[in-house]
């Protein structure tokens, strides 16, 4: 098991190496950087004056060399200190921690993640932010998309071609067909505008970064969850039927026990398993999934950073948001492998 | 605020002629309000000399709003960096409670001092001396002095500067990319003279500009971001780019002036409208930074308080004469580009562009009549189809498909799409391209035909200058005529408004005759508000400044 886990880690780390340094391939290509400096020294300046600017700011140097500033394994772009210039990485991280003197090496091996061009602070600052906000959203949509799923789920499997499963199926096939972007706009249209006058809820997230009320939440978690609610309820309707039809359950009923008894204590548990790989596999769907839902709610958070950050090219940030990425993907497919194996003895992680 | 007297001694002799020129009717009073004021005459001499009561004017401004309260203002948030850099209005509107300037431009087109207690200019606009306000002291106790005024401008003259488009507006002091020798000059800690190469009568509009924020001495060219050094009555509480900029009374800094709120948001919603209007459903802000489109009629269907300005903002649909397509240049072809303007008619992209709210153009030049004082009358604009058709054929160009670029936006996409309609009507191929306003901006300059917006300017001639010039960094149309260029030089040294307007009249055609731009329209620019707030109405430069709001 300790193997596995270790080996896991082994993998995650090359697939950051590989996945960053395709981020910051792409984030460097020369008509990237030129948007970068348009964004940040005026709209409207001229091509040399972008190549002055590219130059001070040391993204004039190999690329290569600049990702291993990045990663902290290459002395960091000082700037000319003699011109009193602080433009290098290393210069803002001392000034930051409040250092006499710019340390050597100052990339992510030495913890740091830069600084994010487009929101001015530091990435890890940006980021760590950011993402407890999605982390709040995320909680919410889950707890509110899996128990819902899985008990529309088991009551739709276990009794397969009932009308109570026509139903469930229906509903669960018209959520997981409608994209958020559809159901996000009905929402807001039905329950926050004027213009139908319910206004139940409000259509816009952004006073949620100072306090979640039942008022401003509602329809971005509803959002969410509508839309994994259906695949995760049809997922667990089939493992549920296919469980339900097997021998044990069977021999269960011919013995006399109850059908409540049946499916809680008997079938419940093997159908399980198929919808806990689902459920994990949401998360990294959903951490990228939540742009649409934040952009159109107004929340910042992860998914807005990583558009924000698209748009402006804010190499630092995309690069942390890439990380994130990769983390997040694999640390729910070990959780799910272990936890598949934990759910079925007959399964061994090796 | 109190607009104080800032004229000394005699009225400027321009200023009796323009009078004069009211009086006869061949001047707006508004016209001569900005000219006036622009030369130093103070508010209420100029209006004296037309024979009105400055009270007139006092009484648009309505009630003193109560001292206190919170506002909060919708509006994208953007970073702060060198004030000469900014780019974008609303970098000013979050630093103006902080960073001063040395004037203002008003609605009505008024230039009143801030920071200065007045200033006049000689008669035939060469040299200027500026009085700074006394007793005017920075947030970190150093007094407000000449020195800082000197600086500034000194600063804002710097062409050396990235992105600096001070050093544009500032032209008749600089030589060789930095403030001529003695053209700045601090007589003594209150007063500095300004010496100018040429003669120049919107110096002083530069100067309300929004990049003219004034900072300390030292400070010049950081961001007040990163330091919070200023004259205003606020200081930054938070600051979050992209989420929300937060400004509250600075409680160890006594204000020379008047402020009313004790706390501003600014709350960024995105670009989109109806992010906007979910806030606004939601109650979260109470003023919008500039509403658009449909949504200024939703917005004062809830209730909210409509102000209106119209303006010299437009979009232009433009080719470049020098980008080139495939080894040719497609609009060097001064036939190609008469044609595309006659087979539009201008009333079409006011109409579906922006649902009428502006006034159609006289014809395709970028002087707007009835806001611009120096603009002239000329032929106006008249769709020939079949003469377009004819000129296109004549260039050999009616099978060229023709791509029209526009950003991703409303009004901007709309109008583009209007004039690409009746660009197929006339018979010409028009493929259009949209684009993100992310990339849209990366190379706007060098898009071979495509849309640009341009912002409100005070005066016709400072609009030409920037974007027509042939050595102008943001000419956009590849237009670079000698003749052209002869002409500004002639029109900008004009002090006197008649003898400009003659001028006008010929830049005006020369642009019509070589088809330079379609510019069908001049918007009106719309802002709401809740009821009871003061001070918020539309300004014709989206200009919002928090020591001026108040609720009743």
């Amino acid at each position: 098991m300790a193997l596995f886990i270790l080996r896991r880690l082994g993998v995650m780390v090359a697939s950051m190496l590989c996945m960053t340094f395709i981020v910051f391939a792409l984030t460097n290509l020369p008509a990237n950087l030129e948007k970068l400096a348009k964004t940040q020294a005026g709209t409207r300046m001229t091509d040399a004056q972008v190549q002055s600017w590219l130059a001070r700011g040391g993204y004039a140097q190999p690329m290569l060399r600049r990702y291993g500033e990045w990663l902290g394994v290459v002395p960091g772009h000082a700037g000319d200190a003699s011109a009193g210039e602080t433009a290098g990485r290393c210069a803002r991280a001392a000034m930051q921690a409040g250092l006499d003197r710019a340390p050597r090496y100052c990339g992510v091996l030495q913890g740091n993640w830069g600084y994010s061009t487009k929101f001015r602070a530091p990435v890890g600052q940006v980021i760590a932010e950011r993402l407890a906000r999605t982390g709040v959203l995320m909680f919410w949509a889950f707890a509110v998309m899996v128990p819902l799923a899985l008990v529309i789920g088991v009551l739709a499997g276990m009794r397969e071609g009932s009308a109570t499963d026509r139903t469930l199926s229906t509903v669960s096939i018209a959520s997981t067909s409608t994209p958020e972007y559809v159901s996000g706009v009905i929402f807001v249209v039905v329950f926050a505008s004027s213009m139908v006058g319910l206004k139940w809820f409000s259509g816009s997230a952004k006073s949620a970064v100072d306090g979640i009320t039942f008022h401003n939440f509602t329809l971005p978690v509803a959002t969410i969850a509508l839309y994994g609610l259906g695949y995760i309820a049809r997922m667990t309707r089939a493992s549920m039927a296919e469980v339900m039809t097997a021998q044990y359950i069977r021999t269960a009923r011919l013995k006399g026990v109850g059908f409540r008894a049946i499916v809680l204590r008997h079938a419940l548990r093997n159908a399980l398993i198929a919808p806990f790989t689902i459920i994990m596999l949401q998360f990294p769907w959903l951490l990228t999934g939540v742009v649409i839902v934040e952009e159109l709610f107004v929340y910042p958070g992860f998914g807005n950073a990583l558009v924000e950050g698209a748009q402006n090219n804010d190499i630092e940030l995309l690069m942390a948001v890439s990380v994130v990425a990769v983390v997040v993907v694999l640390i729910t497919q070990l959780i799910s492998d272990i936890g598949y194996a934990l759910l079925n003895p007959r399964i061994r992680v090796t | 605020m109190t607009p104080a007297k800032h004229g000394h001694g005699p009225s400027h002799p321009a200023a009796r002629l323009y009078a004069q020129e009211v009086q006869n009717g061949q001047m707006s009073r508004r016209e001569f309000l900005g000219r006036a004021t622009a030369l130093g005459v103070s508010v209420p001499a100029a209006y004296g000399l037309i024979g009105l009561d400055s009270r007139a004017e006092a009484a648009s401004h309505g009630m003193t709003p109560r001292m206190g309260g919170t506002l909060r203002i919708q509006m994208d948030c953007r970073a702060l960096k060198d004030p000469r850099t900014y780019d974008w209005a609303e970098m000013a509107s979050e630093a103006r409670g902080i960073t001063e300037y040395l004037v203002e431009i008003h609605r009505d087109g008024t230039l009143h001092p801030v920071l200065l207690a007045g200033w006049s200019a000689n008669a035939d606009a060469t040299e200027y001396t500026l009085n700074v306000r006394p007793g005017v002291k920075w947030n970190n106790g150093d007094d407000f002095t000449a020195q800082d005024v000197a600086a500034n401008i000194t600063g804002w003259c710097d062409a050396s500067v990235e992105g600096n488009s001070m050093a544009t507006r500032m032209a008749a002091l600089v030589q060789d990319g930095q403030a001529a020798p003695g053209a700045v000059e601090v007589l003594d800690p209150l007063t500095v003279k300004l010496r100018l190469l040429t003669p120049d009568g919107t110096l002083m509009f530069g100067m309300g500009d929004y990049p003219a924020a004034i900072m300390h001495r030292d400070k010049i060219g950081t961001s007040v971001a990163d330091h919070g050094i200023g004259t205003g009555a606020y200081m930054f509480e938070q600051f979050k780019v992209g989420e929300k900029v937060v400004l509250v009374k600075n409680p160890d800094h006594t204000y020379w002036g008047q402020a009313y709120l004790d706390r501003v948001e600014f709350l960024d919603y995105g670009t989109d409208p109806s992010a906007w209007l979910a806030g606004a459903d939601a109650d979260e802000f109470d003023m919008t930074y500039e509403t658009v489109s449909d949504f200024i009629d939703i917005f004062t269907s809830l209730g909210w308080v409509e102000s209106q300005v119209g303006t010299s903002a437009t979009v232009i649909v433009r080719t470049n004469q020098e980008a080139e397509i495939d080894g040719t240049r497609p609009y060097a072809d001064v036939r190609v580009r008469r044609a595309l303007a006659l087979a539009v008619d201008n009333a079409i992209p006011l109409e579906l562009g922006i649902s009428g709210r502006g006034i159609e153009s006289n014809n395709n030049y970028q002087v707007a009549p009835g806001v611009h004082p120096d603009h002239a009358m000329i032929a106006p604009h008249r769709q020939n189809i079949e003469e377009a058709r004819r000129l296109m054929d004549e260039a050999g160009m009616l099978d060229f498909e023709h791509e029209l670029i526009s950003i991703d936006d409303d009004y901007r996409k709309n109008t583009t799409d209007a004039v690409a309609a009746q660009l197929r009507d006339a018979g010409f191929k028009v493929k259009r391209t949209v684009m993100p306003g992310s990339t849209f901006w990366n190379d706007w300059t060098k898009y071979p035909f495509s849309s640009t917006n341009w912002s409100h300017r005070e005066t016709g001639i400072q609009t030409l200058n920037l974007a027509y010039r042939s050595t102008a960094a943001w000419n956009e149309t590849g237009f670079r005529s000698d003749a052209f260029d002869a002409l500004l030089n002639a029109a900008t040294a004009i002090a006197d408004n008649t003898a400009r307007q003659a001028t006008m009249a010929k830049l005006e055609q020369m642009m019509v005759d070589e088809g330079v731009a379609i510019i069908p329209y001049f918007r009106a620019l719309y802002r709401h508000a809740k009821e009871g707030l003061l001070g918020a109405e539309m300004h014709p430069k989206y200009e919002i400044n928090i020591h001026k709001l108040g609720w009743a």
